[in-house]
């Protein structure tokens, strides 16, 4: 009988911690989509915590067309996908040569690209500044494209690399005994079948690439090239006295990102923390 | 077939993009970071090399050890919160009695697929001073607590770093689970055959067979502590006075805003031979050899 009870205590107690922790982490995203529906009397005085009384949708109409929120919106998009599909192309390839074909330096060359996961983007912010700098790169899409691209190759190489080890030689065998070519084989056999690796990469780089922050900072200060990221920060100064439309510009921005997880929340959780396994 | 997967042509097409992309954007920085760290530089002008004298100027600059010490204590507020809290929540969560299982997970979890400057921005709001969510709070259970937290120059820092840890605990969260899930279930079994209580099983099987997880999660939680940055420059500035600096701050600060590049790239490499320590001695005491099932 004792057991029983000090069991069930212990599970309350249990719960009531669960719960409380998710409210933590809830809460404040809940409090700043609300109070991106209200005006300042209702933030400051009348409403601070509660559910929206009039939905104050004019927020969001300012937070769209005064500032330059769809701007942003536009470059993050663009950004992401490109970064996506430039790592992608580069990283399916690499890792095919080191992961099937055959040659003498494959498992250095593999190797030497993975250091680039232990690199922290910090160490590397001012040679890679001056570097952009130089090639003439500074306020240009590709001031992000390509350092993002180079950045997300390690991650993406490990990945595709574990996946090409577990499929079977027949495959490359029976696009030789046909006759194809090297490079027919490799987009109509290979690339189908690392589909699978391709959703868990595509998830990671879109999410960290979209939110990006330090190297955007470093890279970019043209206005009209700013990802949400960065040109949410200067939001600080216009809007410090208009906190709904803030609170509808961090909402706009943020939509995206919890979308894709609210859609996908297994592989989200799989692809962010992958690394775990593939570092360690 | 040896001859097909032997093809050089094929060889140097798909590996060479990667491999030049790679050496020239992420690896050769890496080089010139250490290089430059010993050269006068403001980035434009002809680079003067001065050998060790940046890193002697650091050894002898306050600000080095302020940053090296802040860079510490965000460390030590997330491996406490990030993983303390983190370990607690998934025991609870494998509990098999818990109900809405995954609602808990994906609340745990929304917080880090944010943008840290949406994150930083809202926690900004929260510790505002005058209207702030937390203030408010205090004031409505009629605690008088009121206080300005980015303003304080002790508490500045753990004020940021809660910001950190509350974006990322889920991030440890998943690790953790993920984990969790991938133990047998037979060595449970096998504990409450011998009458192992709950406490008593998770302590003796499920905590040691973390070994790797944690091991990750440490050295995630210090290197991440020590090169914080993002969450300061937007939230404090590396204020008040110079209360949140860290090494990343100093090292942006020199290069981007006094143009020492030669003395920001010295700060890197410190920041570079700290991780690798920290790195070190969390491998020496998590020990290297992974378990298998």
């Amino acid at each position: 009988m004792r057991v029983i009870r000090k069991k069930k205590k212990q599970h309350i107690f249990l719960q009531f911690f669960l719960w409380v922790y998710a409210f933590i982490s809830l809460y404040p995203l809940i409090w700043m989509v609300f109070y991106s529906l209200k005006n300042n009397d209702e933030i400051f005085v009348t409403n601070p915590y509660g559910f929206p009384v009039h939905f104050r949708i004019e927020n969001y109409i300012t937070a769209w067309s005064r500032y330059n929120v769809p701007v942003y919106f536009f470059n993050s998009l663009l950004v992401a996908v490109v970064t996506v599909i430039g790592t992608i192309t580069l990283a399916v390839m690499f890792s095919y040569a080191v992961a099937r074909m055959r040659w003498k330096l494959k498992d250095t060359a593999r190797i030497y690209v993975m250091i680039g996961m232990f690199i922290p983007v910090q160490v590397i912010m001012i040679p890679l500044a001056i570097l952009v700098r130089d090639f003439g790169l500074t306020n240009t899409y590709f001031a992000l494209f390509i350092p993002y691209i180079a950045f997300n190759l390690a991650f993406s190489t490990a990945i595709f690399y574990g996946f090409f080890r577990t499929i079977p030689f027949e495959l490359e065998e029976s696009g030789c005994i046909d006759g194809a070519s090297i490079y027919k084989t490799f987009f109509s056999i290979i690339l189908p079948i690392v589909k699978p690796a391709i959703a868990t990469v595509v998830i990671f780089i879109f999410l960290s690439s979209w939110n990006e922050f330090t190297m955007a900072l470093i890279l970019i200060s043209k206005e009209s090239l700013k990802t949400l990221p960065l040109g949410l920060l200067f939001f600080q100064g216009e809007f410090t006295t208009d906190w709904g439309a803030m609170g509808a510009a961090m909402t706009i921005a943020s939509v995206p990102t919890i979308l894709i997880y609210m859609l996908f929340s297994e592989q989200v959780e799989n692809a962010l923390t992958v690394g775990a396994s593939v570092k360690g | 077939m040896e001859k097909y997967l032997r093809d050089r042509t094929a060889i140097a097409v798909f590996i060479l993009p990667t491999l030049l992309l790679f050496t020239i954007v992420v690896f050769n920085p890496i080089l010139q970071t250490f290089y430059r760290s010993m050269f006068e530089w403001d980035g434009l002008s002809e680079a003067q090399f001065i050998f060790f004298d940046n890193f002697t100027r650091l050894f002898q600059d306050r600000l080095f050890y302020d940053s090296m010490y802040n860079g510490l204590l965000f460390a030590a507020v997330l491996v406490v919160l990030q993983i303390g809290i983190g370990t607690f929540l998934v025991l609870a969560v494998t509990d098999s009695a818990i109900k809405y299982r995954k609602f808990l997970r994906i609340s745990y979890f929304i917080p880090v697929v944010l943008s840290i400057t949406v994150a930083c921005q809202l926690w900004l709001s929260v510790y505002n001073g005058e209207y702030g969510l937390l203030n408010k709070f205090f004031e409505t259970l009629g605690i008088s607590y009121r206080q300005d937290w980015l303003n304080s120059e002790k508490g500045a820092i753990f004020a940021i770093a809660v910001v950190n840890a509350w974006q990322y605990m889920g991030y440890h969260f998943a690790i953790l689970l993920a984990a969790v899930k991938s133990i047998p279930e037979q060595y449970f079994e096998a504990a409450r055959i011998d009458g192992a209580g709950k406490v008593r099983a998770h302590l003796s099987i499920t905590l040691p067979l973390l070994v790797e997880a944690y091991r990750f999660c440490f050295v995630l939680a210090i290197t991440g502590g020590l090169n914080a940055f993002a969450n300061m420059f937007i939230m404090t500035g590396g204020g008040p006075g110079t209360a949140t600096y860290t090494l990343t701050y100093m090292m942006y600060r020199s290069a981007f805003r006094v143009n020492e590049f030669g003395y920001g790239c010295a700060s890197a490499t410190m920041l570079v031979v700290q991780c690798l320590i920290a790195t070190i001695i969390i491998n020496k005491l998590f020990g290297r050899e992974s378990v298998t099932y």
